[in-house]
């Protein structure tokens, strides 16, 4: 925000280069450049905004996500709308309306006289399906206004197992005087969709981070040993990579989401499997990329010293070629970020990738497929909403990242 | 003799080939190159065909139990030596490398991808024309999604790092005022486009085919899925008045969406790769050399960064179309397309066809070294800095 309204004030001039712009470091250069970006920074704060809503989801969402948050008296409701104002006038305190359940309309007495083709009227009618046994109704005259930092479910705010730290609290952005409030609405067991959306943020980066720093691992090794022993090494690391390079990913995803089904795990080490399939099987592009520039960089001189010294090639190759290559990598990892995110949505699609009790985007986004949502409980996309805001984030600031990480991006207009 | 030759033709087109490259590559640098090329492409299929195989071997069950599973439907009680000795007779009790040498053998010698045990036919049968339809959708997305992003990337690429308004004191206030809605305009083009296509990249493609299709419920209206409607699937495409139009009509009218979809979704990468490709040749010193010349505006763009970003671009053409086959397997489950793309989702997640799975992941690979075999072939017959590197390589 602070770099828009300098780029304003500024008025395009060009800024005075100060001592500090020449003795900056590389990474003080590339957030300088970034700054400038108006998209990239507006895709930032969003993306920061969206990362704090799911790292401390249990803060900002009323209630629990799993089944003992669960509304049982209202399943399948619809998003409980946030007001200031209504009939009855305004409020400075934003509230929603008490509802009631309304009672399914159908006639039993009819069944008295043993008329079974009266039974079949009510049975093939739509009185007895799920979505008109659920039908709420506001009370437009009943408030219930909206508590800040209530007390509410327990959540562990910081866990650390091993070292038997669990700080625990029970406070929440918000809450209603009475019952509970459902911002995204509820789905078919009374889960909170907006608590499940927030909690599944977190779950859908984390499997992401996985991923991708297995990824990084793979590349690493594989563009590190390539591109520094060379040879016949290299060649046939070269050879390999190539070969998984042109094989379409999904389907191998898929094949070994197969095989993962068929162990028994729990949902955490399915989902720990998950990421690093994901992430091991993508290290051809990184790889190739790290070997060039290893290959290129072992002859600089800075090499030559470190090895006149003594330095073993491991050392080298971790405490000299690969930082010189960080800011790429970092860039890298960052635009790859939704590639990951949608090859976890794309399996959970199918079935094959995370599955139900655990709450990720992916998992969320399922349920589009199924007609019952599709038609009566609309308000269950909601995710889908969040889904692309995140991923389009990640895409913005990517792109402003490549712009301000590119060393010869600084020219004369 | 006859059968011999039905037996090995492949072999033949293959060492053909390959001789002819050979003979022409004595006297010249050029076919020297190509030869190489050529012998390096069949080296990757072979790495590959041995990386599809042993992933197959991860999928569970396998052909004996499935033709026994089967004969168990009908009624028969099956022993375990029963399932044995199918499996000896199918040669599944050999070890890993050998069955994959005797499919690798059977492919070179005669195109043969082995045996569907759920579908229980070749997998040549299987597949049928069912593989080009994929290949057709897949080439039809790549168009779109390149007629998008070369020209919005290259603007993409020019108006980044330009100011919103033209400040040149050394212009006229008109020519200031026109520069400056030129710039704005571009910019907001720009921004609306690289939107839009994020917004391809953004939504699952399953969602974007499922929200399409949901449209037309809502509307009423028969939705878009399959390749024909009801009417038209069963009818020849040459009936006895001649060509049918109302055919075609009616499947132009359903493979929009499929390629819509997964063009949509490839754009966004497009569109980054073609910007990225240009500012970088635009940073390069030819660049303000010619600027230095005199030459500038659209001369100067179309000369060169954007005419020395074409051929990396180029080169790319086998690794998009693998990016784009990638998506099609799930769009095709939710349209319901019937083609090779669906069939690899049923061959995998289904019925666990590893034989069926394992031949359309290796036509995959085969099309992407193909494609990029060629564009190596006509890049060093066309780029010059490629031939040259060439010709210099072969020199040493």
């Amino acid at each position: 925000m602070i770099a828009l309204i300098s780029r304003w004030r500024g008025g395009g001039k060009a800024e005075a280069r100060s001592e500090s712009y020449y003795t900056a470091g590389q990474f003080a250069l590339i957030r300088a450049r970034f700054m400038r970006s108006t998209t990239g920074v507006i895709a930032g704060g969003m993306l920061a905004l969206l990362l704090l809503m799911g790292l401390f989801a249990p803060f900002f969402s009323p209630n629990a996500p799993g089944i003992e948050g669960a509304n049982p008296d209202y399943r399948r409701g619809a998003p409980q709308s946030i007001r200031f104002c209504d009939a009855n006038g305004c409020s400075l305190r934003p509230f929603t309306y008490r509802y009631t359940r309304e009672a399914p309309a159908f006639d039993l007495s009819s069944l008295a006289g043993g008329d079974l083709s009266a039974l079949d009227a009510i049975t093939s009618g739509d009185s007895l399906n799920a979505s008109s046994q659920n039908r709420f109704v506001e009370q437009t005259d009943q408030r219930r206004y909206l508590q800040f930092f209530v007390s509410g479910w327990e959540y562990s705010l910081l866990k650390v197992e091993w070292l038997g730290i669990d700080i625990v609290s029970d406070r929440h952005l918000f809450g209603v005087d009475e019952g509970q409030v459902h911002l995204f609405g509820t789905d078919e067991d009374g889960k909170d969709v907006f608590s499940r959306t927030l909690h599944a943020i977190w779950v859908t980066i984390s499997i992401a981070l996985v991923a991708l720093a297995v990824k990084l691992f793979a590349s690493l090794l594989v563009g590190g040993i390539s591109g520094y022993c060379g040879g016949r090494v290299d060649a046939v690391l070269m050879a390999i990579t190539e070969a998984v390079r042109v094989i379409p990913p999904i389907p191998v995803y898929l094949a070994c989401a197969v095989a993962l089904s068929q162990l028994d795990l729990t949902p955490v080490q399915r989902y720990f499997a998950i990421a690093v399939v994901i992430g091991a099987l993508d290290f051809a592009a990184l790889g190739r990329r790290l070997r060039t520039h290893i290959l290129t960089e072992r002859n600089q001189d800075y090499v030559l010293a470190a090895r006149l010294s003594g330095a073993s090639s491991s050392r080298i190759i971790w405490r000299h070629l690969v930082p010189s290559f960080s800011s790429y990598i970092i860039v890298d990892t960052l635009i790859n970020f939704p590639y990951v995110i949608l090859a976890e949505t794309g399996l959970s699609f199918l079935g094959l990738g995370l599955t139900e009790p655990v709450n990720s985007l992916g998992v969320l986004l399922q349920k589009a497929q199924d007609p019952d949502i599709q038609q009566n409980m609309v308000w269950q996309f909601a995710p889908v909403g969040v889904f692309v805001l995140l991923i389009m984030a990640f895409v913005f600031v990517g792109d402003a990242l490549r712009d301000a990480a590119d060393p010869y991006s600084e020219r004369k207009r | 003799m006859q059968a011999f030759l039905t037996n090995t033709w492949l072999l033949w087109l293959l060492s053909g080939a390959a001789a002819i490259l050979w003979w022409r590559g004595r006297s010249s640098q050029l076919f020297r190159y190509i030869f190489n090329r050529y012998l390096l492409a069949l080296g990757t299929l072979l790495l590959v065909s041995g990386i599809v195989f042993s992933l197959m071997e991860v999928l569970p069950g396998d052909c004996a139990e499935k033709m026994i599973a089967y004969k168990n439907t009908q009624g028969e009680v099956i022993t375990q030596a029963q399932i044995d000795a199918e499996r000896a007779r199918m040669g599944l009790d050999q070890p890993l490398p050998v069955r994959w040498a005797s499919w690798v053998t059977d492919l070179t010698l005669k195109g043969d991808l082995g045996f569907s045990c759920a579908k229980r036919q070749s997998v040549n049968m299987a597949l049928g024309d069912r593989f080009w339809m994929s290949l057709g959708f897949c080439i039809a997305g790549l168009l779109f999604a390149y007629l998008i992003a070369v020209p919005f990337g290259i603007l993409s690429a020019w108006s980044l790092n330009k100011p919103w308004l033209d400040r040149k004191s050394h212009h006229t206030p008109l020519r200031r005022l026109r520069n400056s809605i030129g710039l704005v305009i571009a910019k907001l083009v720009d921004l609306q486009l690289r939107l839009i296509s994020y917004l391809g990249l953004a939504l699952p493609n399953f969602l974007l085919a499922l929200s399409i299709i949901l449209l037309y419920v809502f509307a009423g209206e028969p939705s878009p899925t399959g390749l024909f409607s009801d009417q038209w699937r069963g009818q020849p495409w040459f009936a006895d008045s001649g060509f049918q139009w109302g055919k075609l009509n009616d499947f132009l009218g359903h493979i929009w969406l499929p390629i819509l979809v997964i063009g949509w979704a490839a754009t966004a990468l497009q569109l980054q790769t073609v910007r990225a490709l240009v500012v970088d040749e635009s940073n390069k010193l030819y660049v303000e050399a010619a600027r230095a010349r005199g030459i500038d505006g659209f001369r100067l763009w179309s000369r060169y960064p954007v005419h020395h970003s074409i051929s990396p671009l180029f080169n790319s053409v086998g690794f998009d179309f693998q990016r784009i086959f990638n998506d099609l397997p799930i769009v095709a489950v939710v349209i319901g397309l019937t083609d090779a793309a669906a069939l690899l989702i049923e061959a995998l997640a289904m019925t666990n066809d590893q034989e069926l799975a394992a031949g359309i992941l290796f036509l995959v690979a085969l099309v992407v070294i193909g494609m990029n075999f060629i564009t190596d072939v006509i890049l060093a017959v066309v780029d010059p800095r490629v031939r040259n590197s060439v010709m210099h390589a072969g020199g040493h």
